[in-house]
């Protein structure tokens, strides 16, 4: 693009440039030559009525002409001192008078004009340049003609010159130009180049390249919107990567969760096949493959919950928190008065929007978490309130507590704060993942805050 | 045979290994805490430890830390080249990944107590005695004259006593996997072992799969 605007508008340049000269050349040569040629038809005229004169008063006097033709023409002289003029007389095609240094002769002329008219030309001679004025004298002396010579080498040579000086000035100032218009280009399209090196980095990976934003012009305009374009693209390959990232972790934990059911499985159907078993053992190892099998196929179904979650609109309807929380602690009850673990429920209002079944499973879950996080004789406090105008669902312990690095992952699929206890409880892991799932699909955001020690709180924020 | 700490918290796991290695005669302790482990090795000699690596509380490399380089195989779902070499580069005898196979946990079992000398070598059941080290056998105290195979597969099925062991195993584990002889060759040598030691009811014939050696639990 650079080239081709930069070969363009020299080309162009050049072209008028030197199309300039050339008329200017032209012109001037034609004006000199006319100039010459006027002047010569002048001095032509001039002379030959002189002469004409002359011999009208000579024949009046009946002296013969041709003798005296040598004063008759003596004030002519004055044109050999003029050293680019002279002069011949003719008679009947033959020399009869001649002033100046040329003498040509008039076969050379060609054909002369009809009486009273005159041809003017221009003709080379032994290297020099004449204008030839020729004409017959009139009646009665027609016999008579008069060729006036006009050397015109010298304006010539000068014209060339001028010339010569106007090419060589043009050549220098073309190449002042394309210098000048090739800085100038580089400067214009310096711009253009960085982006083209800013989007190539881009697309090479490196995507917190930026152009340099200086300046109020088009360009810097450009590299703003630009800029921005890196931004969001910069933003969305993070995303995708994210997202990748957490699919790949999601796959890697899957497999990692089906990997432990499936050696007991595999390693005690082996055991039966192989070993010479009495009844009784080969009751429990049965016994171990079906636990490892059941445990597959809850985590199955979670998944599959977890899935369609993602993907079902639900129905809402008006629920009464007492209501669910009644179920959920009815539920629950073994476990509870097992642990010896005090439940209280404050609502600060009682209605709330969503699906039944879906908020059941949903406090059961982060209330069975509760539980497990409890030691004996601990203490579960559930409060419904109003925060900035938004209904709240608090579900607070007084267990364990979680660090800060486990806190941030586990609504994440299969994620093990404590690497085996919860296997044990025999859960999939999946729990917080379909808790979190729910609360989106209510529009609700679930977040948690702990310290080790002091205890865990679940909060959901239902959002209107 | 060799004494062997299982450190494992998945209770089914645990449980099956732990079979697994009293078929062929190991005593084995199970515990299911990398706290219970190291207290247990305070109060017992251990010949082995089997040691999972995600173990609640103090996961199995900081147990083996601060064993004092007890023979171990670490067992684990963690398959990854980084773990395998971390294993490896600690000292561990042996990296098993689940899930892994009966007879690959024995075979490995086998060669680090051979390894670290607590492999017993000799064998006796009944009036049979087979010594490791002289590759020889003996019935009633005398000399049985068996071929280089015959006392190579004898010494797989005692290894791996009380397994079926199928033909096919059977043949890859003596002859090598690139042997191309038929499982006949293998009813051939049992028919012949069965003859010299009188083990006729010793060496069973498993429907459908192969052999077994019972006994000497």
């Amino acid at each position: 693009m650079k080239h081709r605007t930069f070969l363009t508008t020299l080309i162009l340049f050049l072209l008028t440039f030197n199309l300039g000269i050339l008329l200017v050349c032209v012109i001037t040569f034609k004006e000199s030559i006319n100039r010459s040629k006027e002047r010569s038809i002048g001095e032509h005229y001039f002379i030959v009525s002189g002469i004409v004169k002359d011999f009208t008063a000579l024949e009046s006097r009946e002296t013969d002409i041709e003798a005296s033709l040598g004063t008759l023409l003596q004030p002519y002289h004055y044109l050999a001192g003029d050293k680019n003029a002279s002069l011949t007389l003719y008679r009947d095609r033959t020399l009869v008078y001649s002033i100046g240094r040329e003498i040509i002769p008039l076969n050379n002329l060609g054909e002369l004009p009809r009486e009273g008219n005159r041809l003017v030309e221009t003709q080379n001679i032994d290297d020099s340049t004449y204008v030839i004025v020729s004409g017959k004298l009139p009646q009665p002396f027609e016999t008579y003609a008069a060729v006036y010579y006009y050397d015109i080498t010298e304006t010539i040579l000068s014209w060339e010159q001028m010339k010569n000086i106007l090419f060589f000035a043009g050549f220098i100032l073309s190449g002042l130009l394309a210098l000048c218009l090739l800085i100038l280009l580089n400067r214009l399209f310096k711009p253009l180049s960085q982006i083209s090196q800013t989007s190539h980095n881009i697309a090479a990976g490196s995507y917190d390249t930026r152009l340099p934003v200086s300046g109020n012009d088009e360009l810097t305009e450009m590299s703003r919107s630009f800029n921005h374009m890196a931004e969001e693209i910069q933003c969305q390959m993070k995303e995708l990567i994210n997202s990748a990232e957490s699919k790949q972790q999601f796959i890697d934990n899957f497999s990692h969760e089906l990997r432990t059911p499936l050696a007991v499985i595999y390693g005690y159907a082996e055991y039966i096949q192989k070993a010479a078993l009495a009844e009784e053992d080969r009751q429990s190892a049965v016994e171990f493959i079906m636990l490892e099998c059941r445990r597959i196929q809850t985590m199955a179904y979670q998944l599959l919950d977890l899935a369609n979650l993602k993907y079902e609109q639900i129905t809402l309807e008006e629920i009464k928190i007492s209501g669910l929380f009644e179920t959920v602690r009815q539920t629950l009850h073994n476990r509870i008065t097992q642990k010896e673990i005090q439940m209280e429920f404050i609502a600060d209002f009682d209605i709330i929007l969503g699906d039944a079944c879906l908020l059941q499973s949903l406090f059961e879950n982060l209330i069975d978490n509760a539980i497990k996080a409890c030691g004996t004789g601990g203490h579960i406090k559930v409060h419904a309130a109003i925060e900035a105008e938004n209904k709240i669902i608090c579900i607070q312990d007084n267990g364990n507590g979680m660090e800060a690095k486990d806190l941030q992952h586990i609504m994440e699929p299969f994620y093990r704060g404590d690497k085996s206890r919860s296997r044990k409880d025999g859960s999939a892991g999946l729990g917080l993942a379909i808790c979190s799932q729910i609360a989106r699909c209510h529009g609700a955001e679930l977040t948690f805050s702990s310290h080790p020690g002091t205890g865990t709180t679940a909060k959901i924020t239902f959002t209107v | 045979m060799a004494e062997i700490l299982i450190v494992e918290d998945e209770l089914s796991l645990n449980e099956l290994v732990k079979r697994n290695l009293q078929l062929v005669g190991h005593r084995c302790t199970s515990v299911f805490e990398g706290a219970a482990a190291l207290y247990e090795m305070e109060c017992h000699e251990y010949d082995l430890v089997i040691l999972d690596i995600m173990l609640p509380e103090i996961n199995g490399f900081e147990v083996y830390k601060e064993m004092q380089g007890r023979p171990t195989i670490f067992l684990t779902a963690r398959s990854s080249l980084a773990d395998r070499i971390k294993g490896f580069s600690m000292g561990a005898d042996d990296y098993l990944t689940k899930p892994f196979e009966m007879l690959e946990l024995l075979a490995r079992v086998e060669a680090v107590l051979r390894r670290t000398q607590k492999h017993s070598s000799s064998f006796e059941m009944g009036d049979v005695r087979i010594d490791f080290d002289g590759r020889q056998v003996f019935r009633k105290e005398l000399l049985v004259e068996c071929t280089p195979k015959e006392y190579e597969l004898l010494e797989v099925m005692v290894n791996n006593r009380n397994i079926a062991l199928s033909r096919d195993r059977l043949l890859e584990l003596v002859w090598g996997y690139d042997y191309d002889g038929d499982t006949r060759t293998i009813d051939v040598h049992i028919q012949k072992l069965r003859k010299k030691l009188g083990w006729e009811s010793v060496i069973k014939t498993v429907h459908k799969l192969g052999y077994r050696l019972e006994g000497g639990v």
